[in-house]
């Protein structure tokens, strides 16, 4: 309760704090001089502090869904692992609640001491989410979250389904946070006009709703809600491989060597849902304003992308290679069998794929036509095919399959910073450019997908006639689980950069224009260092919050029992 | 061990057959270095894939691995991003510039800069005046030129001049280059050119009123063949919102003068 008591203090004061900026500083002449922030300068500061704070509050928002989800297993189940796990993850994002208030706190006066004008004018412009709905949404989530962790112990066995009915309130309210704090944001990306009036005109004239529902809002907040569940559990996959590196005994080790693999594989599920809702917003933004469109995929932000590109491909490839790891530490796993027609699939699938999706590009549904029979082919025919493959075989073909659609993935059109520079001896050459189009990556991602959901059902058949020797997984297995912690956070890092790059040289896209000299789109290697220094420092801090949250209930978990109370005493 | 030579070998010998057919196809070199790149990936997936159990680590041992590891997966991110192409800051800046400019003058911190330049200039006549003054006491006459201070001269917006013909075109082909048209448009063989149509020969099928009017409505005019993106909106309609009304005139201007008729420019269909 003092926590809770010292995170509302906090809340007070930050609330104070935007009042008090967007009346008084306001109501100051207009033109206060910002203040210049030495080493990193201005964007580079608020860049810094705005993407630790996404990062934190990802976590917390994502985090609760599956720990909701992990506890109602349990509790369907009888699992006492599933509840071991909600609660020991809903301890950390305790901690981790903290770091989001303080990190938005910090936000805030970055942003008012860096670029003050825009700041008071863009408060005013979203006055009731900033003074208001923001903070009333911030207080019911703390008090729901410390009433979800503290009424643990007393809301169990008949009362389980109350405790659970806490943390689907507790995610509403999360939800309901994402998308009001979502408008602001995208309303920088993409603020709403209509044609023949000029966005300044239809600003004046606009609701609060017309701004908040702009056109990248919904897309935006999908794309966050399946990217904060992935995130929410490759970070928990991470704690899961310290606390099993940490671990004394055999029956630790079995739980957190398990702990990580439920994690993994809750992030894998919203990990497959994140290329289609990246697309989706990526779709949007380029219908908003064509212009997004070379900015992103031809010019500045193209090797952006390319780096984007070499990451999902190694995270792709760490996921399905702690599959591998996972049926490998199965008793049995040798002799699992799967119909002829996966591997046949998998090796088609992305030529197919590729020529189906230029000849009937998105929306045409012609393309459904050929793709849907041929990817469940394998899954609804496969029974009456009498030839199979082992197991092994299929996982070691979806691995190579991986590489070609990385390859695929990584083609640009031509490896130059910018297209419009681009030498004709630098592009790829007539007949071979289709590698480089668009239905060649949606191909190449797709086919990425579908070898992690084989890889999957594999797993899992692989369980049903198997044994699984929980602790005995290849030690090599947890370095995966921090490599996956690490590159999915440093992806949220370069996708944070290219959403705010997005906005070239404007605060708000065509709106308001930054006239400060750091308006510019930074190189890919200024970039990657900052993202990777925001990465490292995230992840120091989760790492000591788990410690701290984690390694007291492991050591009085790991206390003998007091003797019993001699029947006398009683 | 044997087995990683083996594994080693066949990335090696894929890498190079892949090679091989790129620079046949006449791809160029970096492509073929990519594809030698994921063949060599390809062979350390395998390798891993059969490679004996690691041994589990604890205590020092493993916190030693767990920060070695970390320091390898920051070196990859950060020297792999800056193994790839770099864009130059210089030459965007360089446009943003010339796009704010009268809107950096405009501002509060713009007003005050110029004050301060002004007082730099008054600052140097005051000088002059003085060292002219000493002159005329000490019986020597020199002329000093007098120069107004700078922001007394006429204040052009940006990009536009009001000198000849040939500077009126240069502010054309300035805002060709400013609002980044070339992303779409292909031009004098440069350019996107499956956006937008090419525009060699447009001064041939639309007077430069036309073509002003395309580019503060896109709507006005449609491309024969480009139903599609007509439909979509693909070219954007900020640019009346964006440019100054002389600057659209002299872009206009200049396309104008393209009459290429080797190059095939799809009729324009006026829309309503």
């Amino acid at each position: 309760m003092k926590k809770l008591s010292g995170d509302l203090l906090a809340l007070v004061v930050l609330c104070s704090l935007c009042v008090a900026a967007a009346t008084s500083v306001y109501a100051q002449e207009v033109g206060v001089s910002s203040v210049e922030f030495p080493y990193t300068g201005n964007r580079t500061a608020v860049w810094v502090v705005a993407q630790l704070h996404i990062l934190f509050a990802a976590f917390i928002l994502g985090a609760p869904i599956f720990v909701v989800i992990s506890e109602w297993l349990g509790y369907r189940k009888q699992d006492p692992r599933y509840d071991r796990l909600a609660r020991e993850i809903t301890k950390v994002t305790v901690i981790l609640f903290s770091m989001t208030a303080v990190t938005g706190g910090l936000f805030i006066f970055v942003l008012l001491a860096a670029y003050p004008q825009f700041t008071t004018s863009f408060i005013n412009q979203f006055y009731m989410v900033f003074a208001v709905m923001y903070p009333a949404l911030f207080i019911a989530e703390t008090i729901l979250m410390y009433a979800y962790l503290y009424t643990w112990d007393v809301w169990k066995g008949e009362k389980k389904g109350r405790h659970i009915a806490l943390g689907v309130l507790l995610n509403l309210v999360c939800l309901l946070i994402l998308f009001v704090i979502n408008g602001p944001t995208s309303f920088m990306n993409t603020p709403p006009k209509a044609e023949g009036v000029s966005p300044q005109d239809f600003l004046a004239a606009a609701t609060l709703w017309d701004k908040i529902a702009n056109q990248s809002w919904f897309p935006l907040s999908l794309h966050r809600i399946d990217g904060n569940v992935a995130f929410g559990g490759f970070i928990a996959g991470m704690i899961a491989a310290y606390m099993y590196m940490g671990a004394k005994t055999q029956e630790e080790r079995a739980y957190y060597d398990w702990m990580g693999f439920a994690a993994i594989w809750i992030a894998v599920g919203g990990s497959l849902l994140q290329p289609f809702t990246g697309l989706l917003l990526a779709y949007e933004m380029c219908d908003y304003d064509f212009s997004f469109c070379p900015y992103m995929m031809a010019d500045q932000l193209s090797m952006f992308f390319e780096m984007q590109g070499v990451m999902i491909g190694l995270l792709f490839l760490a996921i399905n290679y702690y599959s591998w790891l996972s049926v490998k530490r199965i008793e049995g796993a040798e002799n699992v069998r799967i119909t002829i027609l996966a591997p046949i699939v998998l090796v088609v699938l992305l030529p197919v794929m590729m020529w189906v999706m230029n000849t009937y590009w998105i929306p045409d549904p012609m393309s459904l036509v050929f793709l849907l029979p041929l990817t469940l082919s394998p899954f609804l025919l496969g029974r009456f095919v009498p030839k199979t493959v082992s197991a092994r075989t299929v996982i070691k073909i979806g691995f190579i399959i991986m590489l070609i659609s990385d390859a695929v993935w990584l083609t640009p059109a031509g490896f130059v910073a910018t297209g419009s520079d681009m030498p004709d001896d630098m592009k790829l050459p007539e007949g071979w450019d289709y590698l480089s189009s668009m239905p060649a990556k949606l191909s190449a991602i797709l086919t990425l997908v579908f070898v992690t959901v084989v890889n999957f059902v594999l797993y899992n058949r692989t369980i049903k006639q198997g044994t699984i020797l929980w602790g005995k997984i290849d030690f090599a297995s947890q370095f995966v689980l921090i490599f996956l912690a690490f590159t999915s956070t440093w992806i949220m890092g370069l996708m944070g950069a290219v959403r705010s790059l997005l906005k070239k040289y404007f605060h708000t896209y065509s709106l308001v224009s930054d006239l400060s000299a750091e308006s510019f789109t930074p190189t890919l290697s200024y970039s990657s260092g900052w993202i990777t220094a925001i990465t490292v420092f995230f992840i120091a801090i989760v790492s000591v919050a788990a410690l701290v949250a984690l390694r007291p209930s492991v050591a009085r978990v790991r206390e003998p029992e007091g003797s019993p109370v001699p029947i006398a005493a009683k | 061990m044997g087995n990683i030579f083996k594994k080693l070998g066949a990335g090696l010998l894929v890498g190079g057959v892949l090679v091989g057919i790129a620079h046949s196809q006449e791809l160029p070199g970096t492509f073929q270095l990519l594809f030698f790149i994921v063949s060599l990936i390809g062979a350390m997936v395998f390798m891993l894939l059969d490679a004996r159990p690691l041994s589990t680590m604890s205590g020092g041992k493993s916190l030693f691995a767990v920060i070695v590891f970390w320091i390898l997966m920051v070196t990859v991110c950060v020297a792999g991003a800056s193994f790839l192409p770099q864009f130059n800051p210089a030459d965007e800046k360089e446009k943003i510039d010339k796009l704010l400019k009268s809107q950096r003058a405009a501002s509060q911190q713009g007003k005050a800069e110029e004050l301060i330049a002004r007082a730099k200039a008054l600052d140097e006549q005051v000088k002059a005046l003085e060292e002219r003054l000493k002159g005329l006491g000490s019986g020597q006459a020199t002329v000093a030129s007098l120069t107004l201070p700078a922001g007394d001269k006429p204040s052009s917006t940006a990009g536009a001049s009001s000198g000849g013909g040939g500077d009126f075109m240069k502010v054309g082909e300035e805002q060709w280059q400013l609002q980044e048209c070339y992303n779409c448009h292909k031009l004098r063989g440069e350019g996107g050119k499956k956006r937008g149509p090419e525009l060699d020969n447009i001064g041939s099928l639309l007077t430069v009123e036309e073509i002003q009017q395309k580019i503060y409505d896109p709507k006005s005019f449609m491309a024969e063949g480009y139903e599609k993106e007509y439909q979509k909106g693909i070219m954007p309609n900020k640019f009346k919102d964006l440019m100054e009304p002389k600057e659209m005139q002299a872009l206009a201007a200049w396309l104008g003068t393209f009459k290429n008729t080797s190059v095939n420019t799809p009729k324009p269909i006026k829309k309503s």
